[in-house]
């Protein structure tokens, strides 16, 4: 039995760098891993106030309480799959930490939701350019059955072209109008409404930073 | 179709204006002149697909429909512009859930316009300001959606978020105040999707609010010859017909439709339901109205004791704005046209007779117990006996069920030929209160004064003289002459 025998260049030294680095890179990916599992939790979510209002909406969903006992957690939707895909995302979403350190003051139930529709309309683009691909993670088009035999003649028949977010949004947040209709002056005035503050407040608040 | 000369030029010698020009035009329905490249948008058949499976029934009910037909699909009506308050975005689409008369009127024109300004489309306007003092105070803003609404129609409001508010929607009430501003519904009588003509022409497209205890209009047709005809004639009522005119495509019997907006020989169809009313029967005094039609199309009704305005002055409108009057049709006129359709079947002789019989209870239940009832309100409220606020003393319901169910009633009942309606239910209920709660009632809340407040307005009248015999004998109560009672 021949004796393995080595390539020249590789060195004690060597050996021992590519030993440490081959260590150092499991351990990052794992690092990764458990980072990217934590921030997607809802715990991590909303640890900041601001998220909280959004966290009052998903707890009355579906998607929070299914008879299936299945609960979709911020990340499953909002967190794409894949660890360098999910990492990607967390590393974008510092512009979230970002503008809640340094922009308007989005603890405020009142600012929070003068600038709900702008969030809503960005993750709304955000699932589209991924084709749904969240969603997919635990919907299968085959297998969606509904409470309506009509529901999975719909999903097999009249699906075609589309993504699940062109027909399904509102499910799981506060109702925000498709972007194209949206009336930014109708909604301050809801606002305003719900909150009791004078007409012209909401103009106010939106142009201080 | 020929008009008959005679008949017609003798109408126009009777009076001018834009009444007499709509009894000139043909009556036929009103054709859609708009050019149908205008419709069979593009999107209509995904959502007919999709709502097949979705919504099967109200898609069934289009594929039956004469929009089905004539290739008017979801899109046609539902399509909306992104400005537009209620619009939103469905399946790629931007429509609106609400398709409003001003929708409708892109094709039927005519209906629209004779729509807009009528009786139908005032109905919420005519008691938005009363309903809080009835439905908010006797029971809870609740009941304003579930009763008042569900007949005069909601104001459809549009929230912040692009929702229609559901304290005001689904509705479908006649007078509802719809996003685009436009009045009404037609939905309120052509049920959706299938906007059956047939259906339309059924008194029961009435029904479901020209019924009940202040406008029994459902319980009086069936009730008279013209319901009991109806009924056993139904399937000589050519209901289908494209073209419905009275006495010609039909004679067995009226129903709603034929009196108030169909045609009749030449008198044209109209969607102005209250155009051949003469009298107003659902106030406290009845009185004769003039129609006023304003150069914007919309029209007033007023009293025939108002300052009625002339041609060409202007006139201050509900909404505060100013409007030309276009031209002024009285009481007169509007009992002609009225009269129109009721020759189609009854001799001249006939109807003016049934007419007289009609007014002269009006006119009974006006001098004898509205007047008087509401000169004495009128007093009692001028001294403080009774407090402003409706419905917290008991006189006041009183006074109310006396002319808005019990007086209603009686003169509804006068007016379309239900006996029943026009004495037990209405004349002799109007009577029995009149003499055993309205009064008795004045006495308790007037004290001293109430024999000088009653004797003001009842005592000086011929009518209520019979309570200044008490000693006549009358056998109805089983005593007296030739009862062998008591007496």
């Amino acid at each position: 039995m021949a004796k393995l025998r080595l390539p020249l260049f590789i060195t004690r030294h060597v050996l021992i760098a590519l030993v440490i680095g081959g260590l150092g890179g499991v351990g990052f990916m794992l690092f990764l891993i458990e980072f990217d599992h934590y921030t997607s939790s809802n715990l991590f979510c909303t640890g900041c106030h601001s998220m909280t209002y959004a966290e009052e909406s998903y707890q009355s969903s579906p998607h929070y309480n299914s008879v299936s006992g299945v609960r979709a957690s911020c990340g499953h939707c909002h967190v794409s799959e894949g660890i360098f895909a999910a990492t990607w995302d967390h590393v974008r979403g510092t512009k979230d930490l970002f503008k809640q350190l340094f922009g308007a003051d989005y603890d405020d139930p009142v600012i929070n939701l003068l600038h709900l529709p702008e969030a809503a309309f960005h993750a709304r683009r955000w699932f589209k350019e991924r084709d749904s691909a969240t969603c997919k993670r635990c919907h299968e088009l085959d297998a969606i059955q509904g409470k309506r035999a009509d529901t999975a003649t719909i999903h097999r028949e009249e699906t075609e072209g589309k993504s699940c977010i062109d027909c399904h949004y509102n499910l799981v947040h506060r109702h925000v109008p498709s972007e194209e209709t949206f009336k930014r002056e109708a909604w301050n005035r809801m606002v305003e409404e719900e909150f009791g503050l004078a007409p012209g407040t909401a103009e106010a608040l939106l142009k201080t930073p | 179709m020929r008009p008959n000369r005679t008949r017609l030029q003798h109408l126009m010698r009777l009076g001018t204006g834009a009444f007499l020009l709509s009894l000139a035009i043909p009556a036929t329905a009103a054709k859609v002149t708009l050019d149908p490249s205008n419709w069979s948008h593009p999107a209509g058949d995904a959502c007919v697909s999709c709502h097949e499976k979705a919504s099967a029934g109200l898609a069934q009910q289009w594929h039956d429909s004469a929009h089905a037909k004539a290739g008017v699909n979801c899109m046609d009506c539902h399509q909306a512009e992104a400005a537009e308050p209620d619009a939103r975005e469905h399946e790629g689409q931007i429509i609106a859930t609400i398709v409003s008369p001003k929708d409708c009127g892109r094709c039927h024109t005519v209906e629209f316009e004779e729509q807009q300004g009528s009786v139908h489309a005032e109905a919420h306007a005519i008691i938005a300001e009363r309903i809080p003092a009835l439905a908010h105070n006797l029971t809870g803003p609740a009941m304003q959606a579930s009763g008042c609404d569900q007949c005069h129609g909601s104001v459809v409001k549009v929230r912040g978020d692009g929702t229609l508010d559901p304290d005001t929607w689904p509705n479908s009430g006649i007078g509802r105040i719809n996003p685009d501003g436009s009045k009404g519904s037609c939905s309120s009588c052509h049920g959706r999707h299938l906007f059956s003509k047939a259906q339309a022409r059924e008194p029961e497209a009435c029904v479901r609010c020209h019924s009940g205890p202040d406008s029994p209009d459902k319980e009086i047709f069936e009730a008279s010859k013209h319901g009991m005809l109806y009924a056993s004639q139904r399937h000589q009522m050519n209901l289908d017909a494209d073209q419905w005119v009275a006495g010609k495509d039909y004679t067995a019997a009226p129903t709603c439709t034929t009196c108030h907006m169909g045609a009749a020989g030449k008198l044209p169809p109209t969607h102005d339901v209250g155009l051949r009313n003469a009298w107003s029967l659902n106030t406290p005094v009845s009185e004769q109205q003039y129609l006023v039609i304003l150069d914007d199309g919309s029209k007033i009704e007023m009293p025939a004791s108002a300052d009625v305005p002339k041609r060409g002055s202007e006139v201050r409108k509900a909404d505060g704005s100013l409007a030309k009057v276009k031209s002024v049709a009285d009481p007169k006129r509007r009992r002609q046209a009225m009269t129109l359709v009721c020759q189609e079947c009854h001799g001249k002789t006939f109807t003016e007779a049934f007419m007289r019989q009609f007014d002269n209870v009006v006119e009974l239940y006006n001098t004898k117990f509205g007047i008087p009832a509401r000169a004495i309100m009128a007093e009692l409220y001028d001294r403080g006996l009774l407090t402003p606020l409706p419905f917290d003393e008991p006189i006041e319901f009183t006074y109310w069920e006396l002319w808005h169910d019990e007086g209603a009633r009686g003169r509804h009942g006068a007016s379309m030929m239900s006996p029943n309606h026009a004495w037990w239910e209405g004349m002799y209920l109007v009577g029995r209160n009149f003499y055993s709660r309205f009064l008795p009632q004045v006495r308790e809340v007037a004290g001293a004064d109430a024999q000088a407040i009653i004797d003001r307005h009842v005592g000086s009248s011929e009518q209520h003289q019979w309570l200044n015999r008490p000693g006549e004998l009358n056998p109805i109560l089983g005593f007296g002459a030739g009862e062998g009672g008591d007496g």
